[in-house]
């Protein structure tokens, strides 16, 4: 099926280059045949060791872990790029690398006729590219640069038209490694609106990244690497937090205890007759922090009773992390009449549009009496990030448009900027 | 014969890298596509006039020499200026071989199709300096010349061999690159491009060499259709597509055997 990736028993051997090898040169090869042959473990380095990794079509998997840990050399083996030493690599459907953006690109001839070539290295049909200049162009938005040779690109530009291209491919699997940290704030603001999208269209990712912010609200799913080998495995919060605490451990060894993991602080509270087990966001059929802003989705409680109630209500807050309230809804501002909660259950809140400008928001989550007892108030249940391609700012951000009739204006696709797309990809 | 379906399925990519190639290459300069035609032409008035008033021929070639000269050098900068540049493609072009899954076959093969192209565009000017000589009578005009088409096969296989084996090998072994340059000169030297293997006055052994080196086949075959104006012996035919042959097994092999390391070595 497409957009799967398989590892099973993946090893990766590098041997040693550079000034210590002594295969390097001519001379080299002729006078040290024999020493080289008998390849001493001296002479190796393990990037993977043993890596076994399933990855479901529409996945998104996060790679953490310290600088020369593996993360690039898996990703490079998904990719391709790099044939395992041993063990086998399956990955099905068309894959994109987001690695080096614009790497590729001939200084000599223009940035049109580098996406041309950059295309089609990546599997497009000269046709195809055609078809979608436009849309890369725009992406892009470079202005008349795109007519210029590259080597007079700003490195902005580069990265910009780099990625404009390779999320134009149209991938099943999009490898990405640490690419968003590369552009200005606006450019990764687009970026992320644009991998959040594509997320929602079942595209399988693999990100590598050093931002564990970006990896819990992007990531189902989390593989921690350590030396070639995956030391943890599992949602991606989990993951992260471990990653995070070994991180700290061996910076600071006499170290004041680690910040105590939220849920058991006072960011809940409650009797405990009900405990809510569980918040996820959907979007569309997946799970995920990361909403294109606009798109449709719906939060998910998961809770579990320990002493039956007559008298409850579900309640959702929403605020950014500055404090500023948002919105809040519960299920007796919408006219539900509590009669019992005996079993454990969900319960589901949909949003037909989630109209929030980009930025992170936080959700509490409650389940307490009407006169205000709580059985379980859980603050900061789940961190959330709405993405858009403009920065609205502000906290609502409502489809909507301008209309002139008097003033002239310069640029025409100002009155369409101001219409953020819904889910229309 | 891999290689020939792999460069088959990628011929589009192929042809927009050859495109790109010859556009980057004359992009920023004022005479464009003309350097194609007139790199060949300085080289040939360079050494008419260092071999016919410097050094006067010692050596029999045919006549008039600058016409000999030009028809032996073109087939030979093919090859040079490919090998060169073989050395530094998968170099130049890492980047891309790290960054996106595409065969690394696909750059020596852009190399010398791309220099196919420089010798295509200079064999107009050959044939009108033949057409031009012959009208003014210096000597009779060789009917053979179409026969350029069949003598070029085994250059472009030899070259092609040439060009994978080196642009794997000066990954791994970077003062090939160095050693590319020496080599092409002393081939130069070797191959009956400025002289003619016939009647030459060398001591027996050296003749007996320079008639062993691969590419003097080559040379006197592209002479014979482009200016002699005969049909070399089959024999001659048969060593020259033999020695395009070898060639071409040999550098896909040596290729085959360095691949998987490119993208590491790069």
């Amino acid at each position: 099926m497409k957009g799967t990736i398989r590892f099973s028993d993946v090893s990766k051997i590098f041997r040693w280059r550079g000034p210590r090898s002594r295969h390097e040169t001519v001379k080299g090869a002729l006078f040290h045949r024999k020493t080289h042959r008998r390849k001493s473990s001296s002479e190796q380095h393990v990037a993977l060791d043993g890596i076994d990794l399933e990855v479901t079509p529409g996945e998104a998997v996060a790679v953490i872990g310290p600088n020369g840990s593996g993360k690039s050399t898996l990703l490079k083996l998904t990719g391709g790029i790099l044939k395992p030493t041993s063990g086998t690599v399956e990955v099905a459907g068309r894959v994109t690398a987001l690695i080096e953006l614009g790497a590729g690109f001939h200084p000599e001839i223009t940035g049109r006729e580098n996406v041309v070539i950059n295309g089609m290295l990546l599997g497009l049909g000269r046709r195809e590219i055609e078809d979608r200049m436009q849309e890369i162009v725009d992406f892009a938005d470079i202005g008349p640069f795109i007519d210029q040779p590259v080597k007079i690109y700003s490195s902005g530009m580069y990265v910009r038209l780099g990625f404009a291209v390779a999320v134009a491919a149209d991938p099943d699997v999009l490898l990405i490694d640490e690419v968003l940290a590369v552009g200005d704030e606006a450019f990764t603001r687009r970026c992320l609106d644009r991998l959040a999208r594509m997320r929602q269209r079942g595209v399988t990712m693999v990100l590598v990244s050093h931002d564990l912010d970006l990896v819990t609200s992007f990531a189902d799913r989390a593989l921690y690497l350590d030396r070639g080998r995956i030391v943890a495995e599992g949602p991606a919060d989990a993951v992260a937090a471990r990653y995070r605490s070994d991180a700290a451990g061996d910076s600071i060894r006499d170290d004041q205890p680690l910040p105590a993991r939220e849920d058991d602080d006072e960011t809940r509270w409650g009797n405990g007759d009900v405990e809510i087990t569980g918040v996820e966001m959907f979007v569309g059929e997946k799970t995920s922090r990361l909403v294109p802003g606009g798109s449709p989705c719906s939060l998910h409680i998961q809770y579990s009773v320990h002493k039956p109630v007559e008298d409850f209500v579900f309640g959702i807050a929403w605020h950014r992390s500055d404090g500023t309230q948002v919105s809040g809804h519960n299920t007796d501002l919408a006219g539900f009449v509590p009669r019992r909660l005996a079993t454990d259950g969900e319960m589901c809140c949909e949003y037909d549009s989630l109209q929030l400008a980009p930025g992170e928001y936080l959700v509490d989550v409650a389940v307490h009496a009407r006169n205000g007892l709580a059985y379980d108030y859980w603050c900061d249940a789940l961190k959330v990030r709405v993405t858009s391609e403009v920065d609205w700012p502000g906290v609502w951000s409502p489809p909507h448009r301008w209309r002139s009739t008097g003033p002239e204006w310069g640029k025409s696709d100002e009155y369409q900027r101001a219409t953020p797309k819904d889910n229309d990809e | 014969m891999t290689v020939f379906r792999l460069l088959w399925r990628h011929r589009a990519l192929i042809a927009v890298l050859v495109r790109r190639d010859l556009d980057a290459r004359y992009r920023a300069s004022v005479l464009g596509f003309f350097w194609s035609l007139l790199n060949p032409l300085l080289l040939l008035a360079v050494y008419a006039v260092v071999f016919t008033y410097i050094f006067s021929p010692r050596f029999p070639g045919g006549d008039p020499y600058p016409l000999f000269l030009f028809s032996g050098l073109l087939p030979w900068l093919f090859f040079s200026g490919a090998v060169l540049d073989g050395s530094a493609t998968l170099i130049d072009n890492g980047p891309l071989l790290a960054k996106v899954m595409c065969p690394p076959d696909l750059f020596p093969a852009v190399t010398v199709f791309s220099h196919l192209i420089h010798h295509l565009l200079a064999l107009p000017i050959l044939l009108l300096a033949m057409v031009v000589s012959s009208a003014a009578g210096l000597h009779s005009f060789p009917w053979s010349f179409p026969l350029v088409v069949v003598a070029l096969v085994p250059w472009l296989l030899t070259t092609g061999g040439a060009v994978f084996a080196i642009s794997v090998l000066s990954v791994h072994y970077r003062d090939m690159r160095d050693l590319v340059g020496h080599l092409l000169n002393l081939l130069f030297f070797s191959s009956p491009i400025i002289y003619s293997l016939e009647g030459l006055q060398v001591p027996v052994m050296l003749h007996r060499v320079l008639t062993l080196n691969p590419l003097a086949s080559l040379v006197t075959v592209y002479r014979d259709a482009v200016f002699v104006g005969r049909v070399s012996s089959p024999q001659l035919w048969l060593i020259a597509f033999a020695v395009g042959g070898v060639s071409w097994w040999l550098g896909t092999r040596i290729f085959a055997a360095y691949r998987e390391t490119v993208v590491e070595a790069v």
